[in-house]
């Protein structure tokens, strides 16, 4: 129940949110006490049972949904960050925080039903589903520009989804699976010849690639995340609108492992490209939101690199990547809504010498910026060092490049923190309040949880990814010498 | 004896717990608590690594410290330890032993300073990711250091954050770096792909089974190598180091001469076992760190600013270092460390106090005379300059002496021009004794050229800035005496370290010989200091200037014009590219994809006239559309 329980308290809250937004003091209440019983549940995840329920016996859907493996991970990081997220929206949004608090609740549930999903139509459904709250947040909160990046993000995700639905439903009937069940979709659909799997593969990765989001799908998410509200809040939620690599690690690649194989090379290749281009265009980007939506791309290209790579140790990588940079990315997007709060721009060249009036700031924003840019020790290293390690072990050379990245993000990195808070200061700004220290104290917490103690957390990725590695030898050619498909991390 | 060296784990931790301190606290704490807090929490440390070094030394056996797994996929597993032995507790000794003096030292320096507790909490942390470094029993645990103390050396160049330029130096430093740490990290992952393993004993273990110099053994040292350049300022990445010089000196002291930098030194001769089966990769180190010494030699002669000249005298002396692990003589290379750890930190402490004293004035034509007016800090900085000349019986000259004599005796340099390598290092030792001696003279010796409003108010420095001086002029001449030629009595560091690092061939020549390339070595060091005399003394300021008009001068002062060149080549097209990826973005991907597609303004024309724009609007239309999609489904399920 503890699974099923993830997605229904926020569901819950959220209704009960908006229900007591007259009072604002009772939807306060009520949004945060359903925010940190969601972080209580998501603690609990790991080991927790299976939930299996008939849906829609006619056409092999259930609805079933499972806590463990990666979604432990990625669940706890995402009601981790909902803390801060709601803190903020609920203190900072002007007009209709109750609303918002609600969309943000409404989007912890989607996301908690995509990972947990074991059922595909169940996490189609979820997918698709977290688009509302997602379009909402964005369309009614949103920048001057909200309708024309709410249209864009609209337009490729649709687009992108309807591809994937034909896929997912073409999948059962060619294959003759029993069920959309995870377990009985997986027992034949690596038989099925291996031009169909190509086909339904690059189904499924429009939708998903999308969604990762990859070179050259990407630009809604830049506009997204400018257009976002700029107290950040809506930002947080990172992996809302990121998904697609933990498709991909989930179902693409496990349900059609041939067609994966095939394709994948052409995807890793697109995947190094988006690790540079991001990093590229962070450097070059002077508004503070499409800077960090730059930086966040580039590590989803080292995400995908992880996942493309298809070695062990890079699919656990990639996961707790995802789940890791949610921490970084949202606490930046944090720092971020701050900075806006006290300046009223997003212009990085309005900035300078925030260090002198707001140490605390600083040093908490500096702290961030490097677990940003995978400084060892903080919240992105384990996972983007997996991901490219693995990576580099079947393909070198993408891998290689990829890790060029790493350059690149410490130039945007020490440009960011030293035009924001170094040189000389013209603008006193005060430092942080009481508040925004408990906005920030999850966020320190989560960086150096997932930088120290990764071991336990791979280990319950690593419950899922032997499935997907599993999936994968199965369809592998006969070994070669040097250069296979690997199951295990060292011969 | 093995449990207390155990305790040696906690050196780190109680740096970083200083860290925390200072960082939390510290600025509700009086001056100079935070100094005494952060001197404590590392003078611990020494008593901790001293212990370590007895138990290690009684047994002759490693002792390995474990903290659980850190990484895991598979049969892989990377646990995080420490792996204590007798060239880990070394490094220890020097970290923990110098950079005590330093910490105390900067109670003095950091006087009055605004940042006095956040310098501190910057200086702990230094510290403890640099423990980290040298103790680490894996490549990734040594990465965390590596980043670690990367991550320091930015924070404390850029201390005084308000100046752009001190700023933009400390940028400089992480992003230079950084391209080394690529290096580190793509190393790592073809160890991983070649070994399996990325903890060191366990690679360290396997080495000798590979085939000998293959070409993924050579690719790996090569990029071992790529990730030491960075961080030991060598060709062609040393371009940071000199601007380094805009944190306070005593940072510069501690991490940017005596053991931050010397860090890439370190990393070969604890990865020596792979470089042992990668001779080709060997050579490539020791033609960097020969041609690093050389270069930056010339660079030092031409500088005007104090600490500049010393930090090119810092990346010359690293060359020596990475020379002689590239030779293959290991102990020689972490011996280089240790002296040059005293007479290099000396030095910068002195240059310190000389400019404490003029109140900031750094270039040393507007000094002279010092020596008479600080008689502690001249007296001092005499004996490091002429323990860094190579003058007999002082510690750099064994050391130095030990370096050049393993080049010209290598077995793994004897096809690639170790006779060469040999010269080049001699030449170097020469122009080393000079420009010492013109900063020497210039800054301490001589007529005074101070400002008259900086002159009046010259004094010595308080003894908590003087009494470090003394000891580390004590350790610059004793140290030396642990690595007597081998033909003259027994060489205790040689022997120590030859327990934790891979043993290199060398030629043995005639005793005659050897006294032969001694004697080289001291004239070298003499012919150099009195070309210095000539020079500055005997031709006074006329010869100089005269030299100073010369080609050759001028590319020193310039440091051959390599920052110029990679400003061109590397940050114009960095920036050019990242525009261009912006602009791209923008004009091409966006509307390539969606806008020239007509995509976009389609439906978005289909949903303004449908429902008059209103955003909230069709956000409902989505949620409607959702919905019935799930009723659908549900429909069809009931029907069926």
């Amino acid at each position: 129940m503890t699974a099923v329980l993830t997605i229904l308290v926020p569901l819950v809250t959220a209704a009960l949110v908006l229900l007591l937004r007259n009072s604002v003091l009772l939807a306060r209440l009520a949004a945060m006490a359903g925010a940190v019983a969601t972080l209580v549940l998501a603690v609990l995840l790991p080991g927790s049972r299976p939930f299996s329920a008939e849906w829609l016996p006619g056409l092999g859907v259930s609805f079933s949904v499972d806590g463990n493996g990666a979604a432990s991970v990625l669940v706890f990081a995402v009601t981790l960050m909902m803390i801060p997220a709601l803190l903020v929206a609920l203190t900072r949004v002007e007009k209709g925080a109750a609303g918002f608090a609600a969309l943000l609740l409404a989007a912890e549930a989607g996301l908690a039903g995509i990972f947990m999903a074991r059922d595909l139509i169940v996490f189609y459904v979820f997918w698709e589903a977290t688009l509302v709250p997602g379009l909402l947040l964005l369309g009614l909160y949103g920048g001057e520009k909200r309708r024309e990046a709410t249209t864009k993000y609209l337009v490729y995700a649709v687009t992108g989804s309807f591809f994937m639905l034909v896929s997912i439903l073409a999948l059962k009937t060619l294959s003759g699976a029993a069920s959309f069940d995870v377990i009985d979709l997986m027992l034949v659909t690596p038989d099925l010849p291996v031009v169909t799997q190509t086909w339904l593969f690059i189904g499924l990765a429009l939708g998903m690639a999308v969604k990762l989001p990859i070179w050259p799908l990407h630009s809604w998410l830049i506009d997204l995340n400018e257009q976002n509200h700029p107290s950040g809040a809506a930002d947080v939620l990172g992996s809302l609108y990121k998904v697609g690599a933990f498709g991909f690690f989930a179902w693409g690649i496990p349900l059609l492992p041939a067609g994966a194989s095939r394709v994948g090379p052409v995807l890793l290749a697109l995947a190094a490209v988006t690790a540079l281009y991001g990093a590229f265009g962070a450097i070059g980007s002077t508004h503070l939101k499409r800077f960090l939506a730059y930086g966040s791309l580039s590590h989803m290209g080292i995400i995908g690199v992880g996942i493309f790579g298809m070695h062990l140790a890079g699919l656990n990588g990639a996961m707790y990547f995802l789940a890791a940079q949610m921490v970084s990315t949202g606490g930046l997007f944090l720092v971020g809504g701050m900075l806006y709060h006290r300046r009223r721009t997003f212009d990085l060249r309005e900035y300078g010498g925030v260090a002198r009036s707001a140490p605390a700031l600083a040093a908490l924003g500096l702290l961030t910026i490097f677990a940003f840019i995978g400084v060892p020790g903080l919240s992105n290293f384990p996972g983007e060092f997996m991901s490219l390690l693995g990576a580099f072990k079947n393909a070198p050379w993408p891998a290689a490049v990829a890790t060029l990245a790493v350059i690149a993000a410490g130039v945007y990195g020490v440009n960011l923190y030293q035009r924001v808070f170094q040189g000389p200061s013209d603008v006193p700004v005060k430092d942080l309040d009481g508040l925004e220290m408990y906005v920030l104290l999850p966020v320190v917490v989560g960086v150096l949880w997932f930088g120290v103690m990764a071991a336990p957390q791979l280990r319950r990725i690593e419950a899922q990814s032997q499935l997907t590695a599993l999936q994968l030898e199965r369809v592998a050619a006969p070994p070669m010498p040097g250069e296979t498909l690997t199951l295990g991390g060292a011969e | 004896m093995t449990d207390l060296v155990q305790w040696a784990a906690l050196a780190p931790l109680l740096a970083l717990a200083g860290a925390f301190v200072n960082g939390l606290f510290g600025r509700s704490l009086k001056e100079p608590a935070p100094g005494i807090v952060g001197s404590v929490a590392v003078g611990a440390g020494f008593v901790l690594s001293l212990i370590a070094f007895f138990g290690v030394a009684g047994t002759g056996e490693a002792v390995r410290v474990g903290f659980g797994d850190f990484l895991t996929a598979g049969s892989f597993t990377l646990a995080l330890g420490f792996h204590l032995d007798q060239l880990s507790v070394l490094m220890m000794l020097i970290i923990t032993g110098v950079g005590f003096l330093i910490h105390v030292y900067s109670i003095g320096y950091m006087h009055g300073d605004p940042g006095y507790s956040r310098y501190f909490a910057q200086l702990n942390l230094f510290v403890a990711s640099m423990l980290v470094l040298v103790m680490a029993d894996s490549f990734v645990l040594m990465f965390v250091g590596w980043e670690g103390v990367g991550v320091c050396s930015f924070l404390l160049i850029g201390f005084w954050y308000r100046d752009l330029a001190n700023a933009s130096a400390g940028r400089k430093a992480f992003i230079v770096n950084r391209v080394g740490d690529v290096g580190f990290l793509l190393a790592m992952f073809l160890t991983f792909k070649v070994f399996g393993s990325l903890d060191i004993q366990t690679v360290s273990a396997m080495a000798p089974t590979m085939l000998y110099g293959s070409a993924v053994l050579t690719g790996i040292g090569l990029l071992y190598l790529l990730a030491a350049a960075g961080k030991s300022a060598q060709l062609p990445l040393h371009v940071w180091l000199p601007d380094a010089m805009a944190g306070p000196t005593p940072v510069s002291a501690l991490i940017h001469a005596a053991t931050m930098v010397t860090a890439g030194v370190y990393l070969i001769a604890r990865t020596s076992a792979v470089y042992a089966v990668a001779p080709g990769a060997l050579a490539t180190v020791a033609w960097v760190g020969v041609l690093t010494a050389l270069v930056a030699a010339i660079a030092a002669v031409g500088q005007t600013d104090i600490k500049r000249i010393l930090a090119y005298s810092t990346i010359s002396q690293v060359g020596f270092m990475i020379a002689a692990v590239g030779a293959g003589a290991y102990w020689a290379g972490i011996f280089h460390v240790l002296t040059h750890a005293f007479f290099k930190a000396l030095l910068f402490l002195g240059a310190g106090s000389v400019i404490h004293a003029l109140g900031g004035e750094q270039d040393v034509r507007k000094m002279g005379g010092l020596g008479r007016r600080m008689k502690v800090t001249g007296t001092t900085a005499l004996i490091a300059t002429l323990a860094i000349a190579g003058v007999p019986f002082l510690s750099g000259f064994f050391s130095k002496d030990a370096i050049v004599v393993a080049t010209f005796t290598s077995g793994v340099l004897g096809g690639v021009g170790g006779e060469v390598l040999y010269a080049l290092l001699m030449i170097t030792a020469g122009i080393t004794a000079f420009y010492m001696f013109r900063w020497y003279y210039l800054v301490f010796a001589g007529e005074e050229r101070l400002e008259r409003a900086v002159s009046d108010k010259v004094h010595e420095s308080p003894s908590v800035m003087t009494v470090p001086l003394v000891i580390l002029a004590v350790g610059s001449v004793l140290v030396g005496y642990l690595g007597l030629p081998a033909f003259l009595a027994d060489n205790r560091i040689a022997a120590w370290l030859g327990h934790a690092t891979a043993a290199g061939e060398f030629s043995h020549p005639s005793v005659a010989t050897e006294w032969l390339l001694l004697l080289a070595s001291v004239l070298v060091a003499f012919i150099g200091l009195a070309l210095g005399y000539w020079v500055y003394v005997v031709g006074k300021g006329a010869m100089a200037r005269r030299l100073g008009n010369t080609p050759l001068a001028g590319a020193s002062r310039g440091a051959f014009g390599v920052d110029a060149l990679y400003k061109a080549l590397f940050v114009d097209t960095g920036s050019g590219t990242a525009e261009a990826v912006t602009l791209l973005d923008r004009e091409v991907v966006d509307r390539g994809l969606v806008g020239l597609s007509g995509v976009v303004p389609l439906i978005g024309g289909l949903l303004r006239r449908w429902q008059s724009g209103q955003v909230r609007a069709y956000a409902f239309a989505m949620l409607l559309g959702a919905a019935g999609l799930l009723a659908a489904v549900a429909l069809v399920g009931v029907l069926k």
